[in-house]
């Protein structure tokens, strides 16, 4: 009885899933796979933190069926994403592309690391210094009452 | 060296960025076209008004003309649509209807109850033509000039402001 319980519970939870994508799989499960990967990539510009493959909106269908049918005609990855950045620009494509504007992008994460590390390399190099200068005996502190 | 110098300078540099793009917010909240400057798509439509005809987007190439994406479910087209009205009686512009994913009986009512604005509408029942636009919702305006090149974009309602400030300027050469 719970277990029935819990089968419908979770077929219930997983039915807005099924809502979404409505359109059947194209037939070549490589091209499937493309599309699913393409739609996952793409902004929802209607709804802007969601992709174009988790929105409900009319404009993440519409995207959807755009893409379907370019990746069924045998248009590569990398057609597909120009097609929609000629038409809606690159803030459709969730992973930037490395260009002059968004460099720093792309950069930032390095350039935090290398500081972060070249303080953390001061810290230790100061530490070893006053290890290094202190004369100071283990037991002067241990014998203090 | 006074040990808060760093952090107290990196926190004045984000200070200073974080001002700057929220006083810039309000111009990227809608998304830029990326057809500005670039020829206006073609397209050859189902025409609304006229029972088996079709509007040929290149019928208007030599004038001005403005491209007003609407649909009966779009609640500010309604808002927008007197302002279409008076741009249409203004005469500088040729206004034409791009209606997208609607039913065309009640695009032909709305049309029938508010008054036409368009020398002509394009039905774009799927949203394709939509798509090569760079369309993402209803209301949303091209503005094209007689070289057939798109030179501005909205998205949203065209206020009378926005005709008289922005777009007239350009239809009138008052601004590159």
């Amino acid at each position: 009885m719970r277990r029935a319980g819990f089968a419908v519970l979770l077929a219930l939870v997983m039915l807005p899933a099924l809502a979404i994508d409505k359109a059947p799989p194209l037939p070549d499960p490589v091209q499937q796979q493309r599309y699913q990967g393409l739609i996952h990539e793409l902004r929802c510009l209607k709804c802007q933190g969601e992709t174009v493959a988790d929105t409900q909106a009319m404009f993440g269908e519409d995207i959807r069926r755009q893409v379907r049918e370019m990746v069924q005609a045998g248009k590569s990855d990398s057609e597909v994403r120009q097609y929609l950045v000629d038409r809606y620009g690159q803030i459709i494509l969730l992973r930037p592309r490395w260009s002059a504007g968004n460099a720093w992008l792309w950069l930032a994460p390095g350039i935090f690391l290398l500081g972060g590390a070249w303080i953390a390399w001061r810290i230790l190099r100061q530490r070893r210094d006053l290890l290094a200068t202190d004369t100071s005996e283990v037991g002067d502190e241990a014998g203090r009452t | 060296m006074n040990r808060f110098a760093i952090p107290l300078g990196i926190f004045a540099v984000l200070v200073v960025v974080f001002a700057v793009a929220l006083k810039r917010a309000p111009e990227k909240q809608f998304v830029q076209s990326a057809l500005i400057g670039k020829p206006a798509p073609d397209f050859v439509l189902p025409d609304l008004l006229a029972e088996g005809g079709t509007v040929d987007s290149r019928h208007f190439k030599g004038r001005w003309f403005l491209l007003n994406v609407w649909g009966t479910w779009c609640y500010e087209c309604r808002a927008e649509h007197a302002q279409l009205l008076a741009i249409q009686k203004e005469g500088k512009v040729a206004v034409v209807g791009l209606n997208y994913k609607d039913e065309n009986d009640a695009a032909r009512e709305w049309l029938q109850e508010l008054g036409n604005p368009f020398e002509a509408v394009a039905v774009d029942k799927e949203g394709r033509a939509a798509i090569d636009y760079g369309v993402y919702g209803a209301p949303e305006s091209f503005l094209v000039n007689p070289q057939g090149i798109i030179v501005h974009k909205v998205v949203s309602v065209i206020t009378p402001e926005l005709w008289q400030n922005t777009l007239l300027p350009m239809v009138e050469g008052k601004t590159p």
